[in-house]
């Protein structure tokens, strides 16, 4: 990890009209329990809609979107990319810093409004189960964004077309593909940690722990080695 | 040497006296070409990759639904259920072309260029939005008409069973339309605010993918009134319970919406009202 | 003291030969790179910085290797043409970033040094997207410099520079040359080498066409006439005499004197003081015509 490019990263994140384009989303997440509490609805009926099908299906994956292709890819788009890149760094170094600050900034977005609904849900185990969740979901997702910003010119694009139609549409039709989706990953791990009524996971566990280590152990690793053999395009890029 | 003189050289520079094809040429040619971009048309192959593979996917599923017909005789999908299914991949398109029509020309500030011809800045709006309505129709209706052709000649009944198949093919490209006018405003008013397109996408497909969850946990939490009303929450299922208050129930897939299908109607036209209307806003605002 | 070596680089795009078996070595000193538009400079320097792999060929820094090699950056220093910097940083984090990068000992100290030599002290507090296009340009040689590298190389440096900050730049080249570190610049403005540096890589089409010091280049052009312009105290008599020369192509003679159009500049130079010596013809004045970089840089691209 390196505090420079970390520092860079977080500011070129942070400081830009778009990161507060997703501050209503957590917001959203805990104003819904809040109303549904208010309504006096029991848990186990909003708990899936809300915390599954909102948060972890959405909301996770748009927030991880947005940063994980925002850390490394604007910079490529820009060409900035270069001042970190003409530096004696090893390109595993810049890597791991800019997943580090991606997973952080999405666990911050995604997990603590999931953390507070856990809570309003009224169950602290399920809380903190629902944390580890994003934790590993931010990290499988950023790690496979990042990948995405070095491999392709477009990252976001092939990146919603992942989450909606290869995690989206496919997931919920073939359920072979469920193996291979970050999202019933993180379903399965927060199932186990606390069993409830409030999320089920489709996908083995053990077999969720591995995948979701080995997606993001193959993307990062994928991601240095073609961080090392970067061109950069003439002007008009 | 002599010393130089300044003189202006006629080289037979005239000023053009000839007719000019005014305000609806650069209209309809905007439009063309704005079309023309939504499929790649007339661009590299990498404009091509992304649309065309979403036309790619609907027209498998025609396909399918085709000899699906053919062999068995059931129809799997209705036009309309084929017009409502396929939201996914509209999404998508929308979320691809939408940003190409229009952040493009924010990026590359190209807009002055257009509004110092006689094109008014509510007319590039409205030109842009026709294009992607004519689009996302083309995208859709093109399969519809396939599938008719396709059931048309499955049928045994002749002229009279082609013009009952009509009667399923109308409300489906009813759909097909209205769909097409509501959702078109919305994405091309989300992507008229950013100039990266990569954000423009990502923004239009949020704003359907967030949505869609909150119709569920809606429906759980409220009375009645709520739970009928809970579709508006999201465009995809607002035109769901619009086409069900207009085209009436099909195949016994009700959307429980109960008495509100007026409510829905009135919603949608204000959803495609309001999006146009802020569209022009927005585009008689910006710094050209 | 730093060696930049490149043997036999060359770099296609499918059919496209953006740089074709380029062979050339760089030491202290300034370098221009001169050449037209799409003659390859950028691809070249892309490659000499690491940034692009080269077909074929070698590209190495002090015998060390440019691509996929970190560890060259700590004695290379890179202003890219591209004007993009992190727009939200101020001058002087900007720098201090770069100087930290370079694990420098003293990041402080050397980011004070670097914005003091390109005389951004005031503005070190704005944010750099408050900067004028010069400004930017002159933060980024900053940036680069903060390490002193012994090998500088530099992308269209007096792109948009007004004449006072090209002038500036001009000096911090050659004080850079002057201090032994090899500066290598590339430009499609002539005039702009010719004030910096007496050294030329001129490249066209991909191909290196000249190496060298450019009024020496231009002597070895024998199969291009040289062009002298002659004043004497009698131009019809010494053309007459000058005619009858082999080293001579042309002779033309208008009120403003002679202009003699030579073939062997050596065998010319030495032939005229005798014949005019013979002729009785005093020689007021003798100026080489087309000596300037223009006219060697457009022989060399007109040359086919």
């Amino acid at each position: 990890m390196n505090a420079t490019v970390a520092m860079i990263t977080t500011r070129g994140l942070l400081g830009r009209r778009r990161i507060w384009l997703l501050v209503p989303l957590p917001l959203l997440l805990i104003g819904l329990a809040l109303i549904a509490r208010a309504t006096g609805a029991e848990p186990a009926d909003w708990g899936e809609g809300i915390i599954g099908g909102l948060g972890f299906t959405a909301v996770l994956p748009v927030i991880a979107l947005i940063v994980g292709t925002g850390v490394l890819g604007s910079e490529i788009d820009d060409g900035t990319i270069t001042h970190i890149l003409s530096k004696p760094l090893p390109r595993s170094e810049i890597i791991f810093t800019k997943l580090g600050v991606a997973t952080g900034v999405t666990a911050l977005f995604a997990g603590v409004p999931l953390f507070i609904v856990g809570l309003i849900a009224g169950d602290a185990a399920v809380a903190f189960a629902l944390v580890v969740g994003a934790v590993v979901g931010s990290l499988a997702y950023c790690s496979l964004f990042v990948l995405l910003s070095v491999v392709t010119r477009r990252p976001v694009l092939v990146g919603l077309a992942y989450v909606v139609l290869w995690e989206g549409v496919l997931g919920n039709i073939l359920t072979g593909t469920q193996k291979l989706s970050v999202q019933q990953y993180v379903q399965a791990i927060v199932d186990a940690l606390a069993p409830s009524d409030l999320l089920h996971g489709n996908v083995a566990v053990p077999l969720s722990c591995v995948m979701a280590g080995v997606f993001t152990v193959a993307s990062t690793a994928y991601a240095v080695q073609r961080l090392r053999t970067l061109s950069v395009a003439g002007e008009t890029g | 040497m002599a010393p130089q003189t300044s003189v202006i050289h006629d080289i037979g520079y005239q000023r053009y006296t000839g007719p000019r094809l005014g305000r609806w040429y650069a209209n309809r040619s905007l439009y063309e070409h704005s079309v023309r971009a939504a499929f790649g048309i007339g661009r590299g192959a990498k404009a091509k990759i992304f649309p065309w593979a979403i036309i790619g996917i609907v027209l498998l599923v025609a396909v399918v639904v085709i000899a699906f017909r053919s062999i068995s005789g059931e129809t799997l999908m209705s036009y309309r259920q084929y017009a409502s299914g396929l939201s996914y991949p509209v999404m998508l398109f929308l979320a691809i072309v939408a940003p190409e029509l229009v952040s493009r020309d924010l990026r590359d500030r190209t807009l002055p260029l257009y509004f110092s011809r006689p094109l008014a800045r509510t007319d590039y709006a409205l030109a842009k939005y026709a294009a992607l309505v004519t689009a996302v129709l083309g995208l859709l209706a093109v399969p519809q008409l396939l599938i008719y052709i396709g059931a048309v000649f499955t049928r045994t009944d002749g002229w009279h069973g082609a013009w009952k198949e009509l009667g399923d093919l109308g409300p489906g490209l009813g759909t097909t339309l209205l769909r097409a006018l509501v959702l078109a405003a919305i994405s091309l008013l989300v992507a008229s605010l950013t100039g990266r397109r990569a954000f423009a996408a990502a923004f239009i497909v949020g704003v359907f993918l967030i949505t869609s969850p909150i119709v569920g946990i809606l429906s759980v939490l409220g009375n009645d009134t709520i739970k009928s009303l809970a579709f508006l929450a999201n465009p995809m299922f607002l035109m769901l319970g619009l086409e069900q208050w207009i085209f009436g129930v099909e195949n016994n897939n009700r959307l429980p919406i109960g008495d509100y299908g007026p409510v829905y109607g009135i919603a949608a036209l204000i959803l495609l009202g309001g999006s146009v209307g802020l569209l022009l806003l927005r585009y008689r605002k910006v710094a050209a | 003291m730093s060696t930049v070596d490149l043997q036999h680089v060359s770099r296609w795009y499918g059919n496209v030969v953006a740089v074709n078996d380029v062979t050339m070595t760089l030491g202290p000193g300034v370098t221009g790179l001169l050449g037209p538009n799409g003659a390859g400079k950028t691809t070249l320097l892309h490659m000499m910085s690491g940034f692009l792999a080269p077909s074929r060929g070698t590209l190495t820094v002090d015998g060390a290797p440019t691509w996929r090699n970190p560890d060259v950056y700590r004695s290379l220093g890179l202003v890219s043409e591209r004007e993009s910097v992190h727009g939200f940083l101020t001058g002087k984090e900007f720098v201090l970033a770069s100087a930290k990068l370079f694990r420098l000992a003293n990041p402080e100290e050397a980011a004070r040094r670097a914005l003091a030599l390109v005389e951004m002290e005031p503005a070190q507090d704005r944010r750099i997207e408050t900067y004028s296009k010069g400004m930017r340009q002159r933060i980024r040689v900053a940036a680069a410099l903060v390490h002193e590298p012994s090998v500088l190389l530099l992308d269209e440096p007096f792109n948009g520079m007004d004449p006072r900050q090209r002038f500036h730049m001009m000096d911090l080249l050659h004080k850079m040359g002057d201090d032994g570190r090899t500066v290598l610049f590339s430009s499609h403005i002539l005039e702009e080498v010719e004030q910096v540096s007496g050294t030329v890589q001129v490249m066209v089409s991909g191909r290196l066409a000249a190496s060298g010091e450019f009024r020496t280049i231009r002597r070895l052009m024998t199969n291009r006439p040289h062009v002298f312009t002659i004043r004497s105290s009698d131009d019809r008599r010494l053309a007459v005499a000058l005619m009858a020369q082999d080293s001579v192509a042309g002779v033309d003679i208008d009120a403003t004197g002679l202009q003699v159009r030579a073939s062997d500049y050596g065998t010319f130079t030495r032939a005229l003081p005798r014949i005019a010596l013979k002729e009785g013809v005093r020689v007021r004045r003798l100026l080489p015509a087309d000596e300037s970089l223009e006219s060697v840089f457009s022989y060399l691209v007109g040359a086919r």
